[in-house]
């Protein structure tokens, strides 16, 4: 079902947070050599789902389009959540970097959605979106390294 | 999507908070009910006579200590509150929503803007110091000190049960005044939990005082000696023929903010886009039970494809929204609080049909998202050929019900809003800064919207209101709730 409210908007967002912090999370558990980056990665997840709760707690407003801010699809925003026990270091990174990509996707619409009805909430995932970029970059040259 | 926890479980037996103490009430009981689910949630008490009088007596004796308090002691109190309620954000939020039915960011939206209230009333130190002129005459000179006057009587509505006695009741007590509150009997668990707060937060007994209940308690605030001045929001008969006239008669300071009948202007160069999503909050928000909410959507000019398909964009995304329990974070819309208040709107749809309006959205067999009884649900309703002298375009339905009418241009659209009796909260959708100013300049309304829908004034504005919308001279909330709060002495000063 589409999400329309900020509230179904922003469980979304914690649920893709969450689900995106446990493959780092086994992704350490698998590679001990690159632990530190995916549990870094890992929590950083975390912050970035307070980071947007915290502006859309801040901003709520009854006299805004809270209900009506969003047309997101969940489904558009599905990623792999569990990776095969033999699975190398090169796909498995390949494989995270397809769910940031997806992430980032998912903060950019969000944010682009949110822009002119919800103050704050848009930057929040725009800042997110941009970590996400910088995510990027280092997964990209983690597998250049693993190949 | 997630239905939240319900934070009540089972049924809240409802006390009154009187002198520090949470005190049973002798009077009769009557059920909370949510309205979304059916369920008993809480029992409430209708106060007698004898209680009400023994909070005023509190607050009355709480009074003089209150008032010798620093200010900056006091806000000390109100800063401690607002931490209090921001640690139980969600909860109250969820509490609002199964009193009321309101959805969650709506509750969430309220919470904040409650909260706002007790953030500037923090400010009080500032906000209430007075002026001073020096050699007003030869080594005379002269102050304004405002100081507070004694207790206040809140008295608040059902449509938002945790933001509206915060209007006031923050501004009060920061000014050092004390205070009895009263909800609404429909909707009493959201002001409990905010009086459990204020415990916490350590005000002396009998500063903040609740007594729940109706007419008696409202009445027994009226005529009571030593009750100084009233808050009031609620219907247009009852803050005009009773509140005002009352406290006139009884020499009370007054607030009475009333009903609404509110027009949303649309020029055809408008963001229709941006506009239509924000028709959606305006006339459907809350279930249409707000004050400030979107009545009658009046679109300007004679192009007759714009409003066709204007009006189209419109039926189309309102025929969307997903009405159901609050707490399901799909929901767009709850249900109204209680079967009467939807048979009430039931009679509005129907004199609409019986006055020739066109029902081109009909929401009177609701769809609802779940499995819950249709009790108090409705759908948006969207009429079309309304007249302004139709009963559905001239007074308050107080539910989600669009009334849309035409005017030829922009000066016409003016003069029907302003024909209306009611002057809360207008306004337009344009691009046009032309058009804007003209709306601005000329209408009749105490809260003016410029491609806003909902025209609610943040905390440190005052919430406004002209015509049947409002009786009294200063407005609740910001600078003008701390001047409501306090007197004026006025000293004037010479030695020999």
């Amino acid at each position: 079902m589409e999400i329309n409210t900020c509230s179904g908007a922003i469980s979304l967002t914690k649920e893709l947070e969450n689900e995106s912090a446990k493959v780092y999370q086994e992704l350490a558990q698998k590679f001990e050599k690159d632990k530190d980056l995916f549990l870094a990665f890992a929590k950083e997840n975390g912050k970035f789902y307070s980071q947007v709760e915290r502006a859309y707690y801040g901003v709520i407003t009854d006299a805004m389009e809270g209900c009506f801010a969003f047309h997101l699809n969940p489904e558009d925003y599905q990623f792999k959540k569990t990776l095969s026990n033999d699975i190398s270091l090169s796909n498995a990174v390949a494989e995270a970097l397809k769910m940031e990509e997806t992430m980032l996707r998912f903060c950019q619409i969000a944010a682009e959605q949110s822009k002119h009805l919800m103050a704050d909430v848009p930057r929040a995932f725009s800042l997110v979106a941009k970590k996400r970029n910088e995510r990027l970059a280092k997964l990209k040259a983690l597998l250049e390294q693993a190949k | 999507m997630a239905i939240l926890e319900e934070p009540v479980k089972g049924i809240k037996e409802v006390k009154n908070y009187i002198n520090g103490e949470w005190v049973d009430s002798k009077g009769k009981i009557v059920d909370v009910v949510n309205p979304a689910t059916g369920k008993v949630i809480g029992k409430c008490p209708i106060s007698t006579k004898e209680e009400i009088d023994a909070a005023v007596a509190a607050a009355k004796a709480a009074y003089p200590e209150w008032r010798r308090t620093t200010p900056l002691a006091r806000s000390r109190y109100v800063f401690r509150f607002k931490q209090l309620l921001e640690e139980n954000f969600e909860e109250l939020s969820r509490i609002q929503t199964m009193e009321h039915g309101k959805c969650i960011d709506e509750s969430r939206g309220e919470t904040r803007r409650g909260i706002e209230n007790v953030e500037v009333a923090c400010g009080t130190p500032t906000l209430m110091q007075g002026y001073y002129s020096e050699d007003i005459a030869s080594s005379i000179d002269e102050w304004v000190i405002p100081t507070p006057l004694g207790v206040f009587g809140i008295i608040g509505p059902f449509n938002f049960p945790f933001m509206i006695p915060l209007w006031s009741a923050p501004y009060a007590v920061a000014t050092g005044n004390t205070v009895v509150i009263k909800p609404s009997s429909e909707v009493p668990l959201s002001q409990t939990s905010i009086a459990e707060l204020a415990e916490e937060a350590g005000f002396p007994p009998g500063v903040y005082n609740v007594v729940n209940g109706g007419r008696t308690v409202v009445n027994g605030m009226l005529e009571h000696k030593d009750i100084v001045g009233i808050t009031f929001v609620g219907s247009t008969p009852t803050g005009r023929d009773v509140i005002y006239k009352k406290c006139g008669e009884t020499g009370k300071r007054v607030i009475a903010q009333c009903g609404a009948k509110n027009f949303i202007v649309i020029m055809p160069d408008c963001n229709v886009q941006a506009t239509i999503a924000a028709m959606m909050t305006s006339f459907f928000g809350n279930a249409g039970q707000r004050c400030l909410s979107g009545a009658n959507l009046l679109i300007v000019g004679d192009d007759d494809k714009f409003y066709k398909d204007f009006l189209g964009q419109v039926v189309d995304m309102t025929s969307k929204i997903k009405v159901g329990y609050g707490l399901d974070e799909a929901v767009q819309m709850g249900p109204v609080r209680d079967k009467d208040k939807k048979a009430n709107i039931l009679q509005y749809i129907e004199s609409g049909i019986k006055e020739g309006a066109k029902l081109i959205l009909d929401g009177r067999k609701p769809k609802i998202l779940g499995d819950y009884p249709d009790t108090c649900f409705l759908n948006p309703t969207i009429f079309e050929n309304v007249s302004p002298k139709m009963k559905i375009g001239a007074e308050e339905i107080f539910g989600p019900v669009m009334s849309v009418m035409r005017a030829k241009n922009l000066e016409q659209a003016v003069e029907i809003c302003n024909a209306n009796p009611f002057g809360n909260g207008d306004a337009i959708f344009t691009q046009s800064g032309r058009d804007a100013r003209y709306f601005l300049y000329n209408v009749e309304s105490g809260n003016v919207g410029i491609n806003i829908g909902i025209v609610a004034p943040m905390a440190f504005f005052p919430f406004s209101g002209m015509k049947d919308s409002f009786y009294g001279v200063l407005h609740t909330q910001g600078k003008e709730a701390v001047r409501f709060f306090t007197e004026s002495k006025v000293v004037i000063q010479r030695w020999f």
